[in-house]
């Protein structure tokens, strides 16, 4: 007869088993059921019919599946399995994800008798794997971004100690992250010979965006080198991380130094030529062709001179006319008025040639041959397109203004001058040119699409 | 071949060649308590299907295992490595289906590797077909979850390799290390099996399977219907459906003794 201890003591395991913070199931070798403790059938939902039911019944229909094929194998062959994740198929709720361990009871014989299984709440658990799992792909992702890039791309902190760098920043320095980690980004990569490069563009930064600037490395390579800080929610961490990206840019400072190079040798060449053929000129042309030849060429070289000042890549109309201008005896005699308009090396060469032409005529027999004559040069865009020229460029309408001058007559032929300016603008800058000889003083329309600013 | 699919060849040489195939979730030891009945006066061939078990990992091509013809021609390279003829070739749930497309494959080119099929648990299709009156027992969504819950066993994987019981002794956890070698299965290949295996819709390959065989289904099969059962037994051609008394999927492990005795019996070797 068991004493009353023993009694006490049973009624506490039954108490636990029953009312464990766990569900608890036990079967025969073929899945039906034999005991459930309440904890589970509150879990199921109410009292269940659990008589003649197998366990994998109140599993999802997945669950049944690796049950049959995973579970019930793997406990007859190793005696037990461990918190699979699975779910149960609740009658009136959501499927109830849950951790599931088993055991194997055998008789003396070594034959399977009894499954035991212990089923925890996994829900909490499972949402929060759930999002692991998610941040670890799109982490996986951008790693692998980082890892493939050809730039060298570093995290440093506030001080500007490496922290980490991508097989971009070993392959710069040939050192492995091992030997860096927590050494000043600028004593190991050295820039412009400037010790303290981190330092100084921190002080640049403005609070926001980045710190961009271009420098050469001790080696002699060229990189674009941005820095960002690291704006992300961290609350263990006081002080701002920055991440460091060098760009190698070698080639292209190399290119551009070899254009600069050229540029200066084209426009040495190109004066030598001028001069070259202003000296045959001066040898085998009539004396009286001389002077008006050397004064074309030198507006070419006046214009060529324009574009070397402002690189090779334009010049500004104003500046074009200011040329003119001086021609023409100063600003008094020879007025501007427009916008700034930016001209590619083409259009600027032929409107210089083409307005020394104009101010040479002016001179010769317009409003600049006395001396209460002048010339307005006035430009502005057209009007507002239309919606079918809105795809064409917009143009720009240069009008060339006499007055002052002797009365005007119209030519009997067309000189020289003249045809030039049409035949080369029209050819060059696809302008439409219009003279107009009315008796106030010559007229003369320009009107061309000029580079589009930007 | 061999060591790639961790091919152990016991038994008679001069008997008969059996090969086993198992199914999906598990490996060549689900076989341990059919196998021996065989060893006396046949020669008994196991082995892991490519990725799983204790075969080589690596040689999992997802592209080529994204069918399950690729098993089929592990076996039938199998069987050409071990040079044998007229095998009873004996294949478990999926396994099953992968016999079926090397039987057939050995049919249309006449190698006479393949003399017949017993097929344990054979389902061609796990999922319900409404428009051709096919009742597979599961639908679609049931499998797919399957695929996921796969993924979501994914974590407890390596907790499984590194046991860590409280009050547990060094030796238990030798033991669990050696035990839990059992149907091991690299998580991503499990998933990406799991997906062939049960999304898969073989029916016209058991339609037209063309060697011999027999169909050995329990009558309380959680995964496999009756209605399957019955399909086989009136669409696969030269085929007999032999009802064992039996729960789950898994007979060959529940019930050893009647399939062994099913299968002597139908091979004419009682």
């Amino acid at each position: 007869m068991p004493d009353a201890g023993d009694v006490d003591r049973r009624e506490v395991l039954v108490q636990l088993i029953d009312d464990a913070p766990c569900g608890i199931v036990s079967t025969d070798p073929d899945g039906r059921i034999q005991y459930l403790n309440s904890t589970l059938r509150k879990w199921l939902g109410g009292s269940p019919e659990v008589e003649l039911k197998r366990f994998p019944d109140f599993l999802t229909g997945a669950g049944q599946l690796f049950y049959e094929t995973h579970m019930a194998p793997m406990m007859r062959l190793q005696g037990f399995i461990r918190e699979i994740s699975c779910a149960l198929d609740r009658r009136d709720a959501e499927p109830l994800p849950v951790l599931l361990s088993g055991v194997v009871r055998r008789n003396e014989a070594g034959e399977p008798t009894r499954f035991d299984y212990t089923i925890f709440d996994a829900s909490e658990r499972h949402a929060y794997e759930e999002e692991l799992r998610v941040a670890r792909r799109n982490a996986d992702e951008l790693a692998a971004i980082i890892r493939s890039s050809p730039n060298a791309i570093v995290r440093v902190d506030a001080g500007g100690r490496i922290g980490s760098w991508n097989a971009g920043a070993e392959r710069l320095t040939g050192q492995g992250l091992a030997s860096v980690l927590n050494k000043p980004i600028q004593d190991v990569i050295r820039l412009d010979a400037r010790s303290a490069w981190f330092d100084e563009a921190i002080r640049d930064y403005a609070g926001s965006g980045e710190v961009v600037f271009e420098a050469q490395s001790a080696l002699g390579l060229d990189f674009e080198v941005t820095l960002t800080p690291i704006n992300e929610y961290n609350p263990t961490q006081t002080s701002v991380n920055w991440s460091v990206v060098l760009r190698d840019i070698t080639q292209r400072k190399r290119a551009e130094r070899h254009l600069n190079v050229m540029v200066g040798e084209m426009k040495h060449r190109v004066n030598n030529t001028l001069a070259v053929v202003s000296g045959i000129a001066r040898q085998s042309l009539p004396k009286e062709h001389t002077p008006r030849f050397i004064a074309r060429l030198r507006a070419l070289a006046q214009a060529h001179e324009a574009l070397a000042q402002s690189g090779s890549s334009g010049a500004e109309l104003r500046q074009v006319l200011e040329f003119s201008a001086q021609e023409a005896g100063g600003a008094e005699r020879f007025a501007v008025h427009g916008p700034d308009i930016w001209l590619s090396p083409q259009q600027s060469a032929s409107l210089s040639m083409a307005f020394h032409e104009l101010v040479t005529n002016g001179l010769k027999y317009g409003a600049l041959s006395v001396p209460e004559g002048r010339v307005d040069v006035t430009y502005e865009w057209e009007d507002a397109m239309t919606s079918q020229e809105a795809d064409t460029a917009r143009r720009l309408a240069i009008t060339w203004v006499e007055s002052g001058g002797p009365p005007v007559a119209q030519p009997t032929r067309q000189g020289f001058g003249t045809k030039m300016i049409g035949t080369v603008l029209a050819a060059e800058l696809d302008a439409e040119v219009t003279f107009d000889y009315r008796s106030t003083g010559f007229r003369c329309e320009i009107v061309f699409a000029p580079l589009t600013p930007d | 071949m061999i060591e790639r699919n961790n091919v152990v060849v016991s038994g008679s040489p001069q008997g008969r060649t059996v090969v086993f195939v198992h199914g999906f979730g598990c490996d060549q030891s689900m076989w341990r308590d059919v196998t021996p009945a065989f060893e006396a006066d046949h020669r008994v061939v196991l082995y892991d299907l490519t990725g799983m078990g204790q075969s080589d990992l690596s040689a999992y091509d997802v592209a080529r295992y994204d069918r399950l013809d690729a098993h089929a021609e592990d076996l039938l390279a199998i069987l050409t490595e071990i040079d044998a003829h007229n095998a009873v070739v004996v294949g478990h749930s999926v396994g099953a289906t992968i016999a079926v497309l090397a039987a057939n494959e050995v049919m249309t080119k006449g190698t006479g590797r393949i003399g017949e099929l017993i097929l344990v648990s054979p389902s061609p299709c796990f999922y319900t077909d409404e428009e051709a009156g096919y009742a597979g027992g599961f639908a679609r969504r049931d499998l797919e979850d399957l695929v996921k819950m796969l993924e979501d066993n994914h974590l407890g994987w390596s907790m499984q390799l590194a046991p860590t019981i409280a009050g547990q002794s060094a030796d238990e956890v030798q033991a669990d290390r050696l035990t839990q070698s059992f149907c091991r299965t690299d998580p991503g290949i499990a998933q990406h099996f799991g997906r062939v295996t049960f999304l898969g819709d073989h029916r016209a390959d058991f339609e037209h399977l063309a060697a011999p065989s027999l169909v050995l289904h329990c009558d309380a099969d959680a995964l496999v219907p009756m209605t399957v059962a019955e399909w086989m037994r009136d669409r696969v051609p030269g085929t007999r459906v032999h009802v064992l008394n039996a729960t789950g999927h898994c007979p060959h492990m529940t019930v050893p003794a009647d399939v062994v005795a099913a299968m002597r019996d139908h091979l004419g070797e009682v």
